[in-house]
């Protein structure tokens, strides 16, 4: 087994020192309380607000790790709920062909034509702003991504072998699809899971700019950049912070993937017969 | 008698996306209890296609037009889905042409041996039985930890781990190299005859079969062309093909000489030939052959598909 390469063990690190502090953050009060007002209106960096404070005078720095955990979180409940209904029914799908294969990708079709933050849109329009139209759009943008390429690798996983062989030995559907198929599509979920998590966020980002998302006082990474907007020329420490982490988020987590599917590339990773 | 498989007359299409391929255009072969036989063929003559059918794993791009499969007496065709899981755990084992890609790659050897066979007998004593050292080690490794030898022998002893009645061998050691597969051959063989289990041999290879299959049945353009014992197929041939195929042998042949070939290429059909699917390409062909389908003649023992066998032009 080949190890992950230099770029992707370091946006793994990047990632999970993120969440470590974050944590940490939340459980010690780091930077102060979130929701505190500290000093004057939009003051520049110093030595007590380290990343300035915002229009009613609230320190940056605790706001931002705030609304990373938010961020974060939201996309990865997101993405879990994204991954277990993507995986069955690209196993499904890819597996039983036929109408059911038919009818979930013109499904999935049907979704992957909206762009996404048209379609986060008319969710956030259907259930009300919030953290519940944050985490319903971001799942409905990534299960068309991810149901496609799980039913891909389902599709080339079924008719090799193995399978042929455990339907042999009698089989039932539930082991053929649960011992053989999923095993071999669980690679591709982690790597789509990666990127659905920085599309997740991405997402979140841009519902939470539009006073869709998450609602003040509460903060997100898009709810701080959208503060910050407001203010950009005179106080463009504002977007620093969220913006510098939502950036860095991204890359970290879309190297962390591409590592992953090199990883789990069968050309590279398994010797010659 | 019963026989233990019986293939009457299948004819079999692949739907494409915009045409149909005929893969068996009225293929018939029986086999009795025990017996090993060999079905060779060129790429494309429909043998892969005929072994599937013997379990009913066809793809679901398969169309089944015509013609039956029965195992044991027991037609495939209308089995409940019950039905057709006891009778290929029971009475049918697969062994495949790559080793490796038969082997699930997430899972350790002595588990997925556990799975497929249930609770039957040592996985110990199966992986001795197929001369695999060190059976241990063998349990323990990944697919891609053995070798392709290794690997095949795993995949036989876990084909013949339930005692089937019949094997359906689909060529399976043309991805190993020649010092192996002779080896592999006699185990599987010896392991099949010492079970009672009955051998149908997918292959090119005519030396592995004239050695070990008792009869054997020529494939061409989705039919079987000639069936009979494998020694008096080889040494005399009725059908044209067969010759055919039986001078382009390279053990049969002297040192330094051509070996011969076929003119032309095999068929795609697309639906039923006209005629004789080998007219195109025999040297003895004629209008009637071009024109009408021949029917299974009887000669010697053996079964011809050839409107001129009588006069003996082969």
């Amino acid at each position: 087994m080949k190890r992950l390469d230099g770029i992707a063990r370091s946006g793994l690190v990047f990632l999970l020192a993120l969440v470590v502090l974050v944590v940490v953050a939340q459980v010690t009060g780091l930077g102060g309380d979130p929701e505190k007002i500290v000093g004057p209106r939009l003051a520049p960096p110093g030595p007590e607000w380290w990343l300035g404070t915002d229009s009613l005078g609230r320190s940056t720095l605790p706001r931002v790790l705030q609304g990373t955990g938010t961020s974060l979180l939201l996309s990865a409940v997101a993405v879990l709920a994204t991954a277990v209904v993507a995986t069955a029914l690209g196993v499904l799908a890819g597996y039983q062909g036929g109408a059911l294969n038919e009818i979930v990708m013109r499904v999935v079709d049907v979704l992957y034509s909206f762009p996404a933050i048209i379609l986060a849109i008319l969710v956030a329009a259907l259930v009300n702003p919030g953290l519940d139209a944050a985490v319903a759009s971001i799942v409905l943008v990534t299960i068309p991504l991810m149901t496609r390429v799980v039913r891909a690798a389902a599709l080339t996983v079924s008719h090799r072998d193995y399978v042929t062989s455990a339907i042999i030995s009698g089989a039932r559907l539930p082991r053929v699809l649960g011992r053989h198929i999923l095993p071999n599509v669980a690679g591709t979920v982690a790597v789509q899971g990666t990127y659905a998590l920085s599309i997740g966020i991405l997402v979140e980002g841009g519902l939470s700019f539009l006073g869709l998302g998450v609602q003040p006082p509460q903060a997100s990474l898009g709810v701080l950049i959208s503060e910050g907007t407001v203010y950009l020329t005179y106080a463009p420490w504002l977007l620093l912070g969220p913006g510098v982490v939502l950036v860095l988020a991204i890359l970290s987590i879309n190297v962390l993937g591409d590592g992953l599917r090199d990883q789990l590339d069968p050309r590279t990773s398994r010797s010659l017969t | 008698m019963t026989h233990l498989l019986d293939v009457r007359d299948l004819v079999v299409d692949y739907v494409l996306a915009d045409r149909r391929v005929r893969a068996l255009d009225g293929a018939s072969l029986t086999m009795a209890s025990g017996e090993s036989v060999a079905l060779v063929g060129e790429s494309g003559s429909g043998k892969s296609t005929l072994g599937s059918a013997a379990g009913r794993l066809l793809p679901p791009s398969a169309d089944l037009r015509s013609g039956d499969i029965a195992v044991l007496g027991e037609s495939l065709a209308g089995l409940s889905n019950a039905r057709i899981r006891q009778v290929r755990r029971e009475r049918l084992g697969f062994v495949f042409q790559d080793p490796i890609g038969a082997l699930d790659p997430t899972m350790r050897i002595g588990r997925q041996m556990r799975l497929a066979q249930g609770d039957r007998g040592s996985i110990r004593d199966q992986l001795e039985r197929v001369r695999l050292n060190d059976p241990e080690r063998v349990m323990r490794a990944f697919p891609h930890q053995l070798s392709g030898g290794m690997a095949q022998r795993v995949g036989i002893a876990m084909a013949l781990s339930a005692r089937p009645r019949l094997l359906v061998a689909d060529e399976p050691t043309a991805a190993l190299d020649s010092q192996v597969r002779q080896d592999v051959l006699d185990t599987v063989f010896a392991l099949a005859a010492e079970a009672g289990t009955g051998i149908l041999l997918l292959t090119h290879d005519l030396s592995a079969v004239s050695r070990r299959c008792s009869r054997m049945a020529v494939m061409y353009g989705g039919r079987v062309v000639e069936d009979g014992p494998t020694a008096e197929v080889l040494s005399s041939p009725l059908h044209p093909y067969t010759a055919a195929l039986a001078r382009s042998v390279p053990g049969n042949t002297a040192r330094g000489e051509r070996l011969e070939s076929i003119p032309g290429r095999p068929p795609v059909l697309t639906s039923e030939s006209a005629g004789c699917a080998f007219a195109a390409r025999c040297a003895f062909a004629e209008d009637r052959c071009r024109n009408e389908r021949p029917v299974p003649t009887r000669v010697d023992g053996r079964t011809v598909l050839c409107h001129r066998v009588a006069e003996g032009v082969s």
